[in-house]
């Protein structure tokens, strides 16, 4: 065989090729184009045509749409900085409570709410129109919103358990008076326990008396010392009671929030689900309206 | 021998007419006494009366040879004054009620029944006086008619109208501040004093200073906590600091108005009517009053420590 059978055995010509790397220089021409003109509808499609088919237009694909995305993925951070201008008006309306802070190009953390310590509730990724959240903070708001239906909270049991314990020490605090009543009575039973100079056959029971005694003066002072120690404690369970009161004060406010805007926890996350298609159909009326003027 | 008595002995004569002289000098200095008294007392003129009380202050009224043993104290000389001061202003908020014997002069409130008031002389300043309530050692203001000098003392007030008179209507309170107010406003505006308002200050903005400088994040979660509990909603604001939207659309403002390395932190009140100041704003809301109270010692607002101190 030639060398040249060889070379055409896969049918490849330079149209083949030429007309490739055409459809490549019009991928990113397309893409240029729209970032330039501000058409974020058409980056989506360019982003990702089989989601946008099937996801946004409902479109079922007998085969995958050619995706050329990989050719400008490298650039993902500037075109998410692009793209998160509207998203964030957009989510400005129907998420008003969330907002966002690009820590760096292209990336944002998202807040939930702008009340005192808001909790930073995950990431934002325009690309996709997805919320990435922290799967720790979103797990106390669903056991939140859980916990609600049976009239429960959170931090309940642990605030409560910190709350009986204050009332224990504080009491232990407030009984000091009436210990040293006690101790002064034993000591006077044991010194008069030990001025007495009895028989032989009731030297045991004295002794034992002289025991019995010794031994609730020692647990008393015991007592005395666990009240003493008792105050930084206290002040210790206070901080603590403080800080998850603050939790739950910030969970409530989220509650109230996605209550606000969507009714309910489910309708919220059913929303968040949706949220690229219902996005991008955002975006086609948004230029529907201006095609029209 | 001394040289004077070598070079002056006196006649008889000369020595009665020294002692004639003498009397007379102390009659005339009591007449001036009385004159500058009686100014004091009855003027209409405002700047007749504040002459006659800078006059009346560390007035030496006995002589050698003439002393008279009826007398107002200098604090006595203070309290007039601010009663006809006021009174001249047309406000009866304040009156003397033990005027009948020369004695120390106390004074009340018409809405705080019972409590009385006095003046106290500063130890420091000749001409300075404490205005307080009697049975508290405790300055509410410092007033120097001399130096046009009026300062409010913040923790004092606090203390007193706050904590001691836990019990009496906020508008009761109030009704005594504002004769406070007044004071200060007629000095101001009729001699040009100087007046420090510290916690009475009403207008926006106006920063009250926490003694602390630094305030633990914990002392603002239990505001954020509070505020909640009384349906308000302690929001983020710039630097770290907070803000608290509250009734009427009156805003407070908590942050750092210094920096990190020499934290000033502190309060400011933003309201329509420029008349919430931070004791007012104590009185009216209990909350914000709790919060306070439980964390005084960081919260404490700062007075004029050379004066007070």
């Amino acid at each position: 065989m030639d060398r040249k059978t060889e070379e055409n055995q896969f049918s490849q010509n330079d149209t083949i090729l030429s007309s490739a790397l055409k459809q490549k220089m019009d991928y990113l021409n397309d893409l240029n184009e729209s970032i330039t003109k501000g058409d974020d509808l058409k980056i989506y499609e360019l982003i990702d045509p089989n989601r946008y088919a099937t996801e946004a237009n409902g479109e079922t694909l007998s085969e995958a749409k050619p995706d050329h995305f990989s050719l400008a993925a490298d650039l993902n951070a500037q075109l998410s900085h692009h793209l998160s201008n509207k998203l964030i008006d957009y989510l400005g309306k129907t998420y008003p409570f969330f907002y966002y802070h690009e820590y760096e190009l292209g990336k944002f953390h998202i807040y939930f709410g702008n009340w005192w310590d808001h909790r930073m509730f995950g990431d934002l990724d325009p690309i996709n129109v997805r919320f990435n959240f922290s799967e720790e903070e979103y797990q106390i708001l669903a056991k939140s919103f859980q916990l609600e239906l049976e009239n429960s909270r959170v931090n309940d049991a642990e605030m409560r358990q910190l709350g009986e314990e204050n009332e224990k020490l504080t009491q232990l605090i407030e009984d000091q008076d009436k210990r040293d009543r006690r101790k002064e009575e034993i000591r006077k039973q044991l010194k008069e326990n030990e001025e007495k100079s009895p028989m032989p056959w009731e030297a045991g029971k004295v002794k034992e008396e002289h025991q019995q005694l010794s031994d609730a003066l020692l647990e008393l002072t015991n007592i005395d010392e666990q009240a003493s120690n008792s105050r930084p404690k206290i002040k210790a369970n206070e901080n603590k009671i403080l800080a998850l009161s603050k939790e739950e004060t910030i969970l409530n406010l989220e509650k109230q929030n996605i209550r606000a805007s969507f009714g309910s926890f489910d309708a919220f996350n059913e929303n968040n689900r949706n949220l690229y298609a219902k996005y991008i159909q955002n975006l086609a009326e948004e230029s529907q309206v201006s095609d029209g003027e | 021998m001394s040289k004077e008595t070598e070079k002056k002995v006196l006649t008889t004569n000369e020595l009665l007419n020294h002692y004639s002289d003498s009397i007379k000098n102390g009659l005339n200095n009591g007449t001036k006494y009385v004159d500058a008294f009686n100014r004091l007392n009855n003027t209409s003129d405002k700047n007749d009366l504040l002459a006659a009380a800078v006059e009346l202050t560390n007035y030496q009224l006995n002589s050698d040879f003439v002393v008279f043993p009826h007398q107002f104290s200098d604090a006595d000389v203070q309290l007039v004054f601010l009663e006809r001061i006021l009174s001249l202003s047309g406000s009866k908020g304040l009156t003397i009620i033990n005027a009948e014997h020369v004695q120390k002069l106390l004074c009340k409130f018409a809405s705080l029944s019972d409590n009385t008031f006095t003046f106290t002389k500063s130890s420091k300043n000749p001409t300075g006086f404490f205005f307080g309530p009697t049975d508290y050692n405790r300055p509410l203001f410092y007033l120097n008619l001399k130096t046009k000098e009026l300062m409010f003392h913040g923790s004092a007030l606090i203390d007193y109208f706050v904590v001691d008179l836990e019990g009496t209507t906020v508008s009761d309170s109030k009704a005594a501040l504002e004769v406070l107010l007044k004071v200060a406003e007629i000095l101001k505006e009729s001699f040009g004093f100087k007046i420090d308002f510290n916690v009475l200050d009403g207008v926006n903005g106006e920063f009250y200073e926490f003694a602390a400088g630094e305030i633990p994040e914990a002392i603002m979660d239990e505001l954020f906590v509070k505020s909640a509990d009384n349906k308000f909603i302690l929001m983020a604001d710039q630097n770290g600091g907070a803000s608290l939207t509250l009734n009427d659309g009156t805003q407070l403002k908590v942050y750092n108005s210094g920096n990190s390395d020499r934290p000033k932190w502190g309060a400011a009140i933003y309201d329509a009517d420029q008349k919430e100041s931070w004791l007012y704003l104590l009185l009216d809301y209990p909350f914000i009053q709790e919060w306070y109270l439980d964390n005084k010692k960081q919260l404490e607002i700062l007075s004029n420590q050379f004066v007070f101190g």
